[in-house]
């Protein structure tokens, strides 16, 4: 069962229409019969109709023309044989064509069967030159009629009974490309889908073949006997790889209109002489709204830049170029530009950015499938592959399932103070299945190597095992257990002994079920698993905060001298800052707004105030294009913020600025709430946001404004998330009235916008 | 024939559900429900914040079957699903004129 049958098969077809042409008593010169749509590329199916067009001259009588037809046509039918036929002269041809969108790509294939060859070709030239030349008119009509069809049709890839031939990424698609690539708009990689189109077409026959029927819709209960016809172990293997080809001509259908709709356009949509490209970072730019990586970049030099583009792209709302991604991914595969292990913290920084950019990241994580970039990062993800789920409760398969867990992760950021650690996790929650073994136990095992590689120390590791063999603890018990039922409580909170893991798993949780599907997860459910969280929460909760920074004997005898001094450790990828200086208020913000300036990206930070001088220690990245750091010119710096206080602001809105300039995803609002520490007799300040430029000065440079004093402060970045912890009293002492509180919280809230 | 729905805690819906199979019964309905009774919610407090429940999270049974089953089956249900708690549900029985199987055509009990 392949190509050749299908071959065969039409070149019967040939044989009986050229037998009833001739004895027809047609005159060749006169009239053709030409086959069009699969039939004209010699592609049948055993239920495939017939397409054909009869051609003519126009010379014949209605009657004479009629009864040639009829002749042809009736024997046809006479043998059950379904035909989809159109008689037309050159000139209602034309017609058809610039009106019709389908007759003008059903005529791209057009092929003689039999009759006047000269009509044909005719016709062909036709159809081929009307396309090219009205390809601004066709394509757009194009791109219309497939979001309707998916609209309606859905994605091959991912249904559980899906349409071979309309659903997305589906065997009508392959002829919308063909059709794309030889408008003359385009230039395709067709070779790209060629073992996609086999096996579409082939499952396609297989299933016409056992079904006896000529529909194209694979229904759960023929996958079992398609797979049996075709060789397959079982209907998993056949649907992973359906699913596969379905995604290879999803990819080109999405290349294709990105190269349509901007290459050599503007953001306007008109056409440019000379296409812009903007660099964005070393080794990095952006033109026709594609993040593209310099194809003379050294990768020994910077391997992480796979990562960083990634995780650009997707922080950008923006594509990875199809250029860049397949030199890279070609890179990769001799062995050039490979991660160490493990991967340096900005690779796993870069990675938490990329998972954490919400839907943006669903296209680029797709394109590093098809590359198979991703392979060469996580080898893991192989086992996923494309892997069916099979049953109404899923719609997707498990590789998608994670990406689209890792989505509505991205939106529940703000609920956790680990957000790097949900985000991880809903990537790689389900990583277990594939075997007949218990998912969660086995992904518990397979993560431990995973997440060691990726650079996560020793403790967050044992957090993400723990995760992920217990992601489906929550709802498992919400809606099977006896919730007034203390025993219920306590059997949870045996596995989840801390508010920060239970915080972690309820939202991973609530992400997992709603990227599941409507089958899985509801507001219902959701009332459930809050409750049973409720409820666990009062069980644990031990009143325990982050506890503020300590200082080493060394960094007090610094601070009793009560002078400005910096101290740099280089750690490789990082910087490690201490800073010693007289307390003043807004030092934070200004000792954060130099290293801004710098292009020194602050990872965390902990900072605290003792006999009115500050220490504070800082890990910093230094931005690609950040100048060369030394102690003296960072406190030169710091000394100048402390004087011109104003200048350093504007400087900083200069930068704001500049990034205002860039495209940005939609990311969830942030979170500023305040909490009364008892011990210290302080106010806890706590932001959680997603990181943007100058995000801690504009923090600081608030809490300043409203006369507040920073005793001390823990900043942490994770990814692409920022959570900064500050604990702050009034100017004289004491912790913050309620009122004061909610103003502080409303003005931060308020500069965060 | 009658109709009988009962409005039960999620977690005793498997042990109803194996009971009534042990009963004989082997099609019924399912759904997601929420609602109050004498309850009428309830209110926790967490951290200081205080969060009413006015709508309990419940599951909604329902079930044909021959008049002459009825009892018993209510019966089975209401010992299934009862902890003795407040929330435990309600179970109620409704006529049912006619019944037809959309498959096969079949009317009335045959179609139980």
């Amino acid at each position: 069962m392949g190509t050749r049958e299908r071959r065969l098969r039409s070149n019967e077809r040939d044989l009986l229409i050229s037998e009833l042409f001739r004895s027809s008593g047609a005159d060749p010169e006169k009239i053709a019969i030409a086959a069009v749509g699969s039939f004209g590329r010699g592609e049948l199916s055993p239920g495939s109709d017939l397409d054909i067009v009869i051609l003519h001259t126009g010379s014949y009588s209605q009657a004479g023309l009629t009864e040639i037809v009829n002749a042809i046509l009736y024997p046809l039918w006479d043998q059950k044989i379904k035909v989809d036929h159109s008689v037309r002269t050159r000139s209602e041809v034309r017609d058809a064509l610039s009106e019709d969108l389908k007759v003008a790509m059903g005529l791209l294939d057009i092929r003689l069967i039999c009759g006047s060859a000269d009509l044909v070709a005719e016709v062909q030239s036709s159809a081929l030159s009307t396309w090219r030349e009205d390809s601004g008119k066709y394509l757009p009509e194009l791109e219309k009629t497939l979001e309707e069809r998916y609209e309606r049709n859905g994605e091959l890839a991912y249904l559980l009974e899906p349409d071979l031939k309309e659903s997305r990424g589906g065997l009508r698609d392959i002829t919308a490309l063909r059709a794309m690539h030889v408008s003359s708009a385009l230039t395709l990689p067709m070779e790209r889908i060629s073992q996609a189109e086999s096996v579409l077409s082939t499952t396609r026959e297989a299933l016409h073949t056992v079904s006896g029927r000529d529909k194209d819709r694979l229904l759960f209960t023929e996958q079992d006997k398609v797979a049996a016809h075709l060789g397959y172990v079982d209907a998993d293997a056949l649907m992973s790889d359906v699913a596969q080809a379905a995604r290879a001509v999803d990819y080109l259908m999405q290349m294709a209109w990105h190269q349509y709709h901007h290459k050599g356009r503007d953001g306007f949509g008109r056409f440019l002489k000379r296409v812009r490209s903007d660099v964005i970072s070393p080794g990095l730019t952006v033109s026709n709204r594609e993040v593209v990586i310099d194809p003379t970049f050294d990768l020994e030099s910077d391997p992480v830049i796979g990562l960083r583009a990634a995780a650009t792209a997707a922080q950008l709302g923006m594509r990875l170029s199809f250029d860049s991604l397949r030199s890279y991914g070609d890179a990769l595969d001799a062995g050039r530009g490979a991660l160490p292990h493990p991967w340096p913290r900005e690779a796993r920084e870069y990675l938490i950015s990329l998972i954490g950019a919400g839907p943006a990241m669903v296209e680029i994580f797709e394109a590093l499938d098809q590359e198979e970039i991703i392979f060469h990062w996580i080898p893991e993800w192989r086992g996923v592959r494309s892997l069916p789920q099979r049953n109404v409760l899923h719609r997707h398969t498990v590789d998608r399932h994670m990406v689209e867990t890792a989505v509505s992760a991205a939106a529940l950021t703000r609920e956790v103070h680990r957000p790097d650690l949900l985000l991880f996790t809903a990537l790689f929650h389900d990583i277990g299945k594939g075997t007949e073994e218990d998912h969660s136990i086995r992904g518990e095992e397979l993560i431990k190597p995973l997440a060691a590689r990726i650079g996560f120390n020793e403790s967050d590791i044992a957090t993400i095992q723990k995760l992920i063999r217990h992601h489906l603890l929550l709802s498992a018990t919400a809606t099977r257990r006896d919730l007034d039922d203390p025993a219920t409580i306590s059997s949870v909170a045996e596995h989840i002994s801390d508010v920060g893991t239970l915080e972690l798993l309820h939202a991973l949780s609530i992400a997992d079920g709603i990227a599941t599907g409507r089958a899985a997860w509801s507001d219902w459910k959701a009332t459930l698993v809050s409750d049973l969280v409720r409820r666990v929460k009062l069980a644990i909760t031990d009143n325990t905060i982050t506890q503020q920074p300590e200082l080493t004997a060394e960094q007090i005898s610094r601070a009793e001298t009560g002078a400005l001094s910096v101290l740099i450790e280089d750690r490789g990828s990082v910087y490690a800052i201490e800073v010693v200086a007289p307390d003043k208020t807004g030092l934070l913000s200004i000792v954060s707004g130099v290293l801004n300036i710098l292009r020194l990206d602050v990872r965390s930070a902990r900072t605290k105030t003792i006999n009115n001088v500050a220490v504070m220690e800082w890990i910093v990245l230094p931005d690609p294009n950040a100048p060369d750091l030394s102690q003296e010119h960072l406190a030169r710096e710091i000394s100048r913020g402390f004087e011109s206080e104003g200048k350093l602001a504007e400087r900083i809105q200069e930068r704001i600025d500049a990034y205002a300039q860039m495209p940005t995803i939609p990311v969830p609002a942030p979170v500023v709430e305040t909490f009364l520490d008892a011990a210290t007799d302080a106010t806890i300040i706590e932001v959680r946001s997603h990181d943007r430029p100058a995000l801690l000065f504009s923090i600081g440079d608030t809490v300043r404004k409203c006369n507040i004093d920073i005793r001390s402060a823990i900043v942490t970045t994770l990814g692409a998330e920022a959570i900064d912890t500050l604990y702050v009293t009034e100017i004289g002492g004491g912790a913050l009235t309620a009122e004061r509180a909610d103003e502080v919280t409303s003005r931060i809230q308020g500069s965060l916008k | 024939m009658k109709l009988i729905t009962a409005i039960l805690k999620p977690f005793k819906l498997d042990e109803v559900k194996d009971a009534l199979q042990g009963a004989g019964i082997t099609g019924m309905t399912v759904s997601e429900a929420s609602g109050f009774g004498r309850q009428k919610g309830h209110t926790e407090v967490y951290r200081g914040a205080e969060y009413t429940v006015d709508l309990v999270p419940k599951v909604r049974l329902e079930v044909l079957v021959d008049d002459a089953d009825a009892a018993n089956i209510v019966d089975v249900i209401v010992k299934a699903a009862g902890t003795g708690s407040i929330g435990d549900g309600k179970v109620w029985t409704t006529p049912v004129d006619q019944v037809v199987r959309v498959r096969t055509g079949e009317r009335g009990p045959d179609a139980i």
